[in-house]
Parts: C-alpha cells; structure tokens; sequence
C-alpha cells in the first residue's frame, strides 16, 4: 500500500461499486490468486506438531500438515483424509490404517507407512536424547508396526480409546523424516517444518512474520471436501502484531485482511462496517477458574462451593462479553462429546454463599473481609494472558466475591514469576484455566496430576505441594482415557462433570470461543473441531 | 596529551567490565529459569522429569565465581551463548535485530535534529512574539508527551484514521516512517533546547553587535555561530541521548510490531533469557563507553578552555 | 532523562550578562503559563489528598451494565469496560501516580546528589570510584534496569518508583557533583576554606546552599520523567497490579479500546502530558530564578 495507491484508492472504489452488480452473479465461484494478510496475536513458540495446541503455533501447523484422519467439525465424525480406511479391534489396542498412495511431502519424500510409523513413534514415546515431549492426545501408546508401504499398524499397552480422533487433531499432523531428526529446540524454525500440507513455509522472519505459498502439487485434501487440488490462495503472510488496536484498526482500515483475537466490545464495530466475525467454538473445557485446594483457605468444599455460588456469570457475559462466548452449563462446553447440563448446579445465590461460608467458621472482619483463626480469606489469581480480557474477569469476579467477604488479588506478574508462583497453591490459591479439544479426553488433560494438573495434586507437576491429592477423581479420569466401550467412557465423563461440580473444583465461566474477524470480500474461511482456522478453502473476492 | 587519551580508554574499558559484572550478578539473582518459562507451556505436555532433562542439557556447571569467569571469558571470545526461549545462539538473533534498530535510531535522531533546527529558528524567526514563546515551548510538551501513547495515536491518526500510511506489510520506507517521527521526538526535545539557548547566548555577544553595525545581517550571522556554541552541549548530554535512543527503541519497537534489538530486550526480560540479557547490556555499555570517550577526546580538542582535563566526563 | 541536563544541571555556561535581567521582576514573563503549570499541578495534589471532593464514583467497583459509555454530563470521560466511571479513576489515581513519582525521585534524590556530593567534596580517587559506578549506571539501558529491578523485587507501586529512582540516580550524581565542584572553585568557598573552617562546615554553608537551586530544578524535572517511566512500565506490563487506577495502568489498559472508545487511553494520556509539562514548566521558572 503506497501513498498513491490510497490517493487513489476512491476512484477505484467508484470502479468497483459500477461493475459490483456484474460480479454479484459469479461472487460465489471461488477464484484463485491473491495472498492473505493475517494478522496473529502472538509469534509462534515451537512448531513441533504435538504443540499445536498453543494457537499461534495451531494456526501455522494447520496449513503445512495434514493429518490421517479429518474430524468434520459440524457432526464430529470422523472421516478420511491422508488413511483412506481404518481399522480398530474390540479393546481398543490395536490400530490399522490404509494410507492415500502418491502423497509426498513437501521436500518430495515420500508420506508412506514408514514415514507415518516414525512419527507416532515420537508422538506417542518421545525422544529422549532429541528432548521431544510425548504428545498429550497419543495415551498408553506401545509400538508401530509397517506391513506394506501403504499400510501402518499401531499397538498400545492398554485401550486408547481416544486415539482415533487423535490422529484427526492439530497436534497429529504429519511431518518429513528430515524434520523429526532435528532436535526439538531446532523446531522453532518454521522453515524446518517440512509436512505435506496445502501451503509450505516459504520465508519466516522470526517472531515477527512468515511467508506461505501454495503448493501446486497438492492434491490430497479431506476425501468429503468439494474442493480438491491445490489451495486458492498463492500465499498467506502471518504478521504478528501485539497491539488489539493495531490489528483491529489495521482490518478495519483496508491493511490486514483477517485476524485473530478480536475482543468481544470491538464486535459491533467489526460487523457496523460490514466485516464478519468468526467465533468458533473451542469445545474444550470451559473458560473457568480453578482452585488449589493444597492451599487451607480452599481446602474446604464449603468455601469453594460458596465462592462459586458467589460469581455471577450471567453479569460476567454481559458486561464484559458478546453472544458469541455463551454462559458456562457445565465443565465442558455444551458442543464438546459427553456434556451433561449442570445449569441447576451453577446457580447464582448470595445468601446461600454467605450462609456455607459461616458454616466453614468464616466470619466477617472489620474491614469486611472473612477471617478463620486469624487466618484471612485473601485468596491470589495470576491473570491469564491468552485468555480474552482475563484480566477484566477477574476484576469483575474480585468486586463479586467482595459482597461475600473474600477477597480477590489479581496479579499481573511477569512470566518468569508467574510460572513459578502457579505450582505453589500458597502463592496462587485460584488460577484462572481452559484448554480446547474435541475429544472426551480433553477433560482429562486438564484436570490430571500428569498432564495439567489444573488443581496441582502431589504427584503431578509441581514439587510443592503438600498432601492434596484426589483418588476419585483420577479413577474417574484414567477410565477416560482407557475405557473403550463408547458408552462407558461418555459415562466416566458425564461423572467427572458430576464430581467436579460437586467438589466445587472448578466455576466454570463461559464456552470461550476463538475470536476472528475478516475482511467481506474473504470467502471460504473453515475452522478445524476446535477453532484453528484452515486456509485450503478460502479465496479473496476482490 | 597520550597519557590522558590512554587513562581514559582505561577507564572506558573497567567501566565496561563494570557493566558486564553488575549485569552478571543482577541477572543471576533473578527468580525465575528460563526453561521453565518456556517448557512448562502445557502444550508441550512434558513431564517434570522431562523439564529437569532439558534443564541439565543447558545448565553451566559450577560455582557462581566459575560460571561468572567462564562466561567472561566467553564473551572476550564473541561467544554470546546460546538463546533458551528462541533456540538460537544469542549472535544469531543479535545478528538479525540489530541492524533494524541501528536503522531507526539512526533515522530517528537525524529527523530529531531536523526537528530542533526547524524548532530553533522558528523560535527566533517567527513573526509574532506570543508565536516565538509558542515555539519556545514546544520541547517541554515534546517531553512530556508518553512515547508509546505517542506512537498508538501516530498510528490511530496517520494509519487508520486518514490512511496516508500503512502500517501493516507496508514498503521498505513506508514502515520507517511513524517509528522514526514517534522516536524522534522525544530526542528532539533536549537538542532544540540546546540551539535555542545557543541562539539567546549569541545574541548578546558584543561581536554579533559589531557584526551588526557592520552591516552584516543578522540573521547570517547567527547561524554561522550558533552551531558552532551548540555543539559543545550537545557533546555533553550525547550519552544521554544515546539512552534515551534505546530506551525510545524499545517501547518503539513495540508498539509498532517492529523487530530489533528493543523488542528483543523486553521479551528476554520476560522470559528471563539471561544469555540475551547479558549481551544486551553489554553491547549497549560499549555503545555508551565509546560514545563518552570520543566525545571526552573531542572535548578538549573543540574547547581549547579544556586542554587541561579537570576530570569531570560531565 | 532528557531535559534534565539541559533545562537544569549541566548548562551552566549561560552568561553572566544575562542573569540580571532575568531576575528583574516582569510581570509578564510570570507567564499565563507558569500560573497554568500550578494550578494544574495544584489540581492533581488536590485530586490526591482529596478525591471526594471532585467525584462521586467508586473507582474500583463498577457498574455491570454501564460499560463503555462514551462521555456524557454523567460521565464526563466515559466509563471503562467494567462500568467504571474514568474521570473518578484518574481523580483517585492521582494519588498512586503522584506518590509513585515522588518516592521515585526521591530515591534518585537521595542516593545521587549523596554519591555526588561526597565525589564532588572529597575529590580525588574516592571521585573518580564514585563516578565510574555512576557511568556503569549509566550504561546500563535505563529501561532494562528497570524492569530487572521490578522482577527482582516483584510487583507494586512502590517498587516500580524503586525501579525508576534506581536509574535516576546517576543524574543526580552527576548534576550535583558538577555544582559541588563548581561551587568548590569558587573564590568565597576557596576564602572560607583559607579562613580556617572546616570541610563540613564549608559543605554546610556555602557549598550545600549554592548548589540547591539547580537541583531542585532538576527534582521537578525529574519528577516529570518518574510520571512517564512509571506509565511506560505500565505500558510494557510491569506496572501497578489491578485494579490500582494508577494512570499508567490506565492509558496501558485503556489502549486497547482505541478503536472502540479511543477516549479511555486519550484522556488520561492528556492528563499525565499536563503534569508532566507543568513540572517541566516550573522546573524552569527555578531554574531562571537562579
């Protein structure tokens, strides 16, 4: 954009509003060409796919890799993309799938059985001396096997019920035999990332921007998708830009033509100007604050159960929301598989607040605050950065909790004192939490000592904490993540809903969706089970 | 004349060293560890054992006095180390960020210097009085205004509101120019201050009266002299700028989404990446070591008052 | 940092031949600016001893429901995104913000013209220690220092003004060791040395006095600058925690409503220009009096 062509820039608009009525017949036939300006929050940390989950690296991995399995984000069913057929035995140990022939990545190597067999290989195992991680979506993972070029089966050591979709999410894609000898640290360099995908990396400046172009060759998209062959655009170019205003401001101004992270009070601005919102929804474990109960204050059911009675969500959504981010009826969104409404659990009542938190032998103080034995009930929260407007939330829920006597600090500390803090339940005694996923699993990986380990139990994470530990819980979560009858296992998560709630472990706030916004004229934007957007589809109609 | 140019690289060359220990011990009593920071991101889903893997593959072993010696030694070597939280050597990313930050401060200070002269003979040339006041205190608003405020308004208004620039992928030039303005400013401020003090201090010389009743203009006259009273405080608070360049660079580079050196710097204080850290600091130490030698050498020469060096850098 | 050598400390050099009239009283150059200077600095000193008076609103508790109104004879800046009314945050930030930039100063105040005076006084290699560290202070980027010292000693107001006054000490130092000096040299301070007082007693009488003008001028400057470094590090996320209405924290989280309510991060930014420009003014106006 030089400054002639923004002086010139109404006649052309003239131009364009003459000739619109001629191009409105063919507006729905997509055109190919034209590069995507997208505008990211946050620069990419590591592209090593199992850490797609972290959406800036989600939003680049979903482009350069495809992935065996497409998971179709309206029914949640899983279909054929890069296994053309699949099978799975009774007990869920043992997975065989066909592979689509002629698929090469991008630096001509071929995507065969072997290629695939390698790449769970580390998925599912790690690698000690190249530091890979195991991947959060491949549980109890034991070996692979290649029978024929085309054909790869995998063994686990106990039912992984789960896997199926897991080989469908961001964190599966697949990834060159080059790429994985690379030494985990080496993947921050998006030119490294060799997949098979409808785009591949051509220049990357890092932290700062990056360079895709189609690859002509591509021609194995999802088997159900209309479009197949190459992707419409020549090119996307990622600019990550902190600031909201700038990336709002850059939208609306003509110089960006989609971004993510759109804050709920600029929507009616987006949409008065005729740009479209998009708010997928993550389908995960909802937008939530979660309790440490190592830390005495919370240790009690009363006062979390009090505490949760006290937050008003309804007055949450409305003053600091928008339609798209839906009052929370459970611990898990209402789209995600196994939800069970819990609306009649998460009412708002002060007086019954009140009335548990005297019951645990909390009284007022002068200055209003509840106090136990000297002990005041001053509890501590990190905001979270990548949450939208957390740190408002929790402002909001500080001044709702105050009617009640407790008191809420909202730190907004650096990463480096942040990361610390959050493993000690004494220094963060509540912490704001979500994760996104389109499986039952997904409430596992938040809520188990292994994985996330949102509440801090002994045994997981962190090495300070004392003694707190729920057994039930991680019974009820381990058969999540084993149980391979269908049935069964939505029960274990209809449970852990349950049990949640009833420990008052969790106040779930809101379904939090991602948040974009694009231009009118960009057309064919999908959004994978949980939000990453997928660029395959989309042209520019302009 | 050789001795005093000799004591003083000496003492350039400790206060260097100075730097380089102050920072050292600074940064090791920092609480949290980059590793940390970085691995225990959940995406990654790694264990605690895992962490503790990484962490040993990257620890220094040893004494805090051997890993401070040893990391001197490294870098009197050019070896900056190695970037936890970007997985690069320090010289590779000091490599990338640099040159840009070089660029805008360089560009930033000479279109300060074209804003002070602007300001300063506006202040004695201006018709009007109440005109010439105005113009005087132009650089007290000029620091008092917020650099990044500054800067999100520039954008706001020059961007967005009236579309003359862009700020998104815009060309090689168009990107420099609300960074440069936003930083020039608060660089301008100091230095139209100095060349309107100048201007005053001129005037009242009696050989500008001389001049004058010679029939010479005055206004010739002024300028020949003003740059030449100017320079010597200008020399003097040049360490000062220096400072307020990197400091403008930072929050510059913020907030335009620039990269360099500034944006670099905060992040790596963030995410407490102490290799980062300590070449920052001392690469800006030299920077500032050197700046205040060649203006120390300079000043006697410019200055013959100061032949004898009364041992003030100031 | 900029004004400061310029404005106060290091210039001096101004002629003599100037200062006489300077000093004659005119009534016009006790400008309509400098009687704007205090009372908009008078103001904020009211706005922070007394809050109450000038608003009605909690600035801490909002009202859900009343979110980003834009300004209004109710709201007179608007209200913030949890229903605060502005205006009552800027009346009861004045207090964070004005006592944060002092405890700042002062700590820059203190530690620096004390290593200056005694560098200035005692001279010799006791000087030139003192005034090497100074330059190690000094080429340390300002900033970085800053934020090392905050993560050091975690978040608040008060150490933020730590974190800010740790980098105005060498300023300090410097302006006040160049006047010790000067004034050292002068020929009463030489006379009252050779009239047998004694190196406390000449600090006390003459040189202290002689060298307090320029550097009170040089404190209000720096007052001003401790306002912006404090907004600054608000800006870059190092500021006071929520919901603390300091006015850094509320241009920092007003800026990213600027496409919605571009008045919740303008208003406040326009406040903390007009301190910042009266401390500035009547840095000056001292500075003159000289």
């Amino acid at each position: 954009m030089t400054l002639r062509k923004h002086l010139l820039a109404p006649v052309f608009a003239l131009a364009a509003a003459v000739s619109l009525s001629a191009i409105a017949a063919a507006a729905d036939t997509p055109v190919q060409g034209g590069t995507l300006v997208y505008l990211e929050q946050q620069a990419h940390t590591n592209l090593y796919p199992p850490a797609g989950g972290f959406y800036p690296n989600g939003g680049i991995l979903n482009q350069i890799t495809d992935k065996l399995t497409y998971q179709n984000p309206q029914t949640l069913e899983i279909e054929p993309w890069l296994a053309q057929s699949w099978e799975v035995n009774a007990d869920a140990t043992q997975y065989t799938f066909k592979l689509r022939p002629g698929v090469t990545f991008s630096d001509g190597s071929p995507l065969d059985a072997a290629a695939v067999a390698k790449n769970f290989d580390i998925f599912g195992l790690g690698d000690k001396t190249l530091k890979y991680p195991v991947s959060e979506v491949v549980n109890n993972y034991d070996r692979s096997e290649v029978i024929d070029p085309l054909t790869v089966k995998f063994y686990f050591k106990k039912p992984s019920p789960g896997f199926l979709q897991g080989t469908a999410v961001i964190g599966s894609g697949l990834v060159s035999l080059k790429t994985l000898a690379l030494p985990f640290d080496q993947l921050g360099d998006a030119t490294k990332i060799i997949g098979s995908g409808p785009f591949v990396v051509a220049s990357e400046t890092l932290g700062k921007e990056l360079t895709l172009k189609a690859r002509p060759d591509y021609n194995w998209g999802p088997a159900k998708f209309e479009h197949q062959g190459r992707a419409y655009l020549d090119g996307i170019k990622y600019i990550v830009t902190g600031e909201d205003s700038v990336r709002i401001g850059a939208l609306l101004a003509g110089q960006a033509d989609f971004i993510r992270q759109v804050q709920a009070y600029d929507e009616p601005q987006v949409e008065g100007q005729g740009f479209k919102i998009y708010a997928p929804s993550t389908r995960g474990v909802n937008n939530s604050i979660v309790f440490r109960p190592d830390n005495q204050l919370v240790a009690d059911v009363r006062v979390r159960k009090a505490l949760s009675l006290a937050t008003n969500r309804k007055e949450i959504v409305s003053t600091l929301f928008s339609k798209n981010y839906p009052v929370a009826t459970s611990v898990i969104a209402s789209t995600a598989i196994g939800y069970k409404d819990h609306s009649a659990d998460l009412g708002f009542d002060l007086d019954k607040a009140r009335q548990l938190l005297d019951e645990a032998g909390y009284v007022a103080g002068p200055d209003g605050t509840r106090a136990k034995d000297g002990k005041k009930l001053v509890l501590t929260a990190y905001e979270s950065l990548p949450q939208p407007q957390n740190r408002a939330t929790l402002q909001l829920i500080a001044q709702q909790w105050a009617k009640v006597g407790v008191k809420l600090n909202v730190l907004a500390g650096d990463a480096g004192s942040r990361t610390v803090d959050d493993l000690d339940p004494q220094k963060t005694s509540v912490s704001p939490a979500m994760v996104g996923r389109a499986d039952p699993d997904v409430i596992k990986s938040q809520f188990y000592p292994k994985n996330r380990d949102a509440l801090r139990q002994k045994g997981g994470g962190s090495d300070k904490i004392q003694s707190f530990v729920d057994d039930k819980l991680n019974g009820i979560l381990e058969e999540i993540a084993s149980q391979p009858d269908k049935q069964k296992r939505l029960q274990a998560v209809a449970d852990a809903q349950a049990y949640l709630l009833e420990q008052a472990y969790a106040i779930p706030i809101f379904e939090e969706p991602q948040a974009f916004a694009g231009a009118p004229y960009v057309k064919g934007i999908a959004f994978e089970a949980v939000g990453r957007p997928s660029f395959y589809n989309v042209w520019l109609a302009k | 004349m050789t001795r005093y140019i000799l004591s003083r690289i000496g003492q350039a060359l400790l206060v260097l060293w100075a730097a380089f220990t102050l920072s050292f011990l600074l940064l090791q009593a920092m609480p949290g560890d980059a590793v940390l920071i970085k691995f225990l991101n959940p995406d990654y889903g790694l264990s605690p054992e895992q962490i503790q893997a990484i962490r040993e593959a990257y620890a220094v072993d040893g004494t805090l006095l051997t890993q401070y010696l040893k990391t001197l030694a490294n870098f009197l070597k050019g070896d900056f180390g190695y970037s936890i939280q970007a997985g690069v050597p320090v010289s590779a990313q000091l490599a990338v960020n640099l040159p840009p930050t070089l660029m805008l401060a360089a560009l930033g200070f000479a279109a300060a210097v074209g804003l002070a002269v602007l300001i300063a003979a506006l202040s004695s040339l201006a018709p009007f009085a109440w005109l010439r006041n105005l113009v005087q205190s132009i650089p007290s608003l000029f620091v008092s205004v917020p650099v990044f405020w500054l800067g999100i308004m520039l954008i706001q208004i020059f961007s967005f509101r009236l579309k003359l620039v862009s700020v998104i992928n815009p060309g090689p030039w168009e990107s420099l120019v609300l960074p440069v303005a936003t930083l020039s400013v608060p660089i301008a401020a100091p230095l139209a201050q100095i060349l309107i003090r100048s201007i005053d201090e001129i005037r009242t010389r009696p050989f500008i009266a001389v001049a004058v009743a010679k029939g010479a203009t005055q206004r010739r006259i002024l300028w020949r002299h003003v740059a030449g009273n100017a320079i010597l405080p200008a020399l003097t608070i040049a360490g000062v700028l220096f400072g307020e360049l990197i400091a403008g660079a930072v929050v510059t580079e913020t907030v335009f989404g620039l990269n360099g050196i500034g944006v670099l710097t905060e992040k790596a204080v963030g995410n407490q990446d102490l290799s980062v850290l300590q070449a920052v600091v001392v690469i800006s130490a030299a920077a500032f070591v050197t700046i205040n030698l060649l203006v120390d050498l300079l000043y006697p020469i410019l200055d013959p008052r100061l032949r004898t060096p009364s041992g003030a850098t100031a | 940092m900029t004004t400061l050598e310029t404005s106060a400390g290091l210039l001096p050099a101004r002629t003599a031949a100037k200062e006489p009239a300077r000093r004659t009283f005119r009534l016009s150059h006790i400008s309509f600016g400098l009687v704007l200077a205090w009372l908009i600095l008078g103001t904020a000193l009211l706005w922070a001893i007394a809050p109450g008076l000038f608003t009605i609103y909690n600035p801490i508790e909002g009202v859900p429901g009343g979110q980003l109104k834009p300004p209004s004879a109710l709201h007179l800046l608007g209200t913030d995104s949890l229903g605060r009314d502005l205006f009552a945050r800027i009346v009861h930030g004045a207090v964070h913000s004005l006592s944060g930039a002092v405890a700042a100063v002062t700590v820059g105040l203190v530690v620096g013209t004390g290593l200056g005076l005694f560098a200035g006084a005692i001279g010799g290699r006791i000087d030139a220690v003192i005034m090497r560290f100074v330059d190690v202070l000094l080429s340390v980027p300002t900033l970085l220092l800053s934020l090392s010292i905050i993560i050091l000693l975690g978040f608040g107001t008060l150490n933020a003004a730590i974190a800010v006054g740790a980098t105005a000490i060498a300023g300090f130092a410097r302006l006040m060791r160049s006047e010790v000096v000067r004034v050292r040299r002068a020929d009463y301070v030489e006379a009252a040395f050779g009239s047998g007082g004694t190196f406390w007693n000449v600090l006390r009488r003459h040189i202290l006095p002689n060298s307090l003008t320029s550097v009170i001028a040089y404190t209000a400057v720096q007052f001003g600058w401790a306002i912006l470094q404090l907004s600054t590090l608000g800006f870059l996320g190092y500021g006071a925690p929520p919901p603390t209405p300091e006015w850094g924290l509320l241009i920092a989280e007003g800026r990213n409503y600027l496409a919605t309510a571009w008045w919740l991060t303008a208003a406040p930014g326009f406040v903390v220009v007009a301190v910042v420009l009266s401390a500035n003014r009547i840095s000056q106006s001292i500075g003159r009096g000289r």
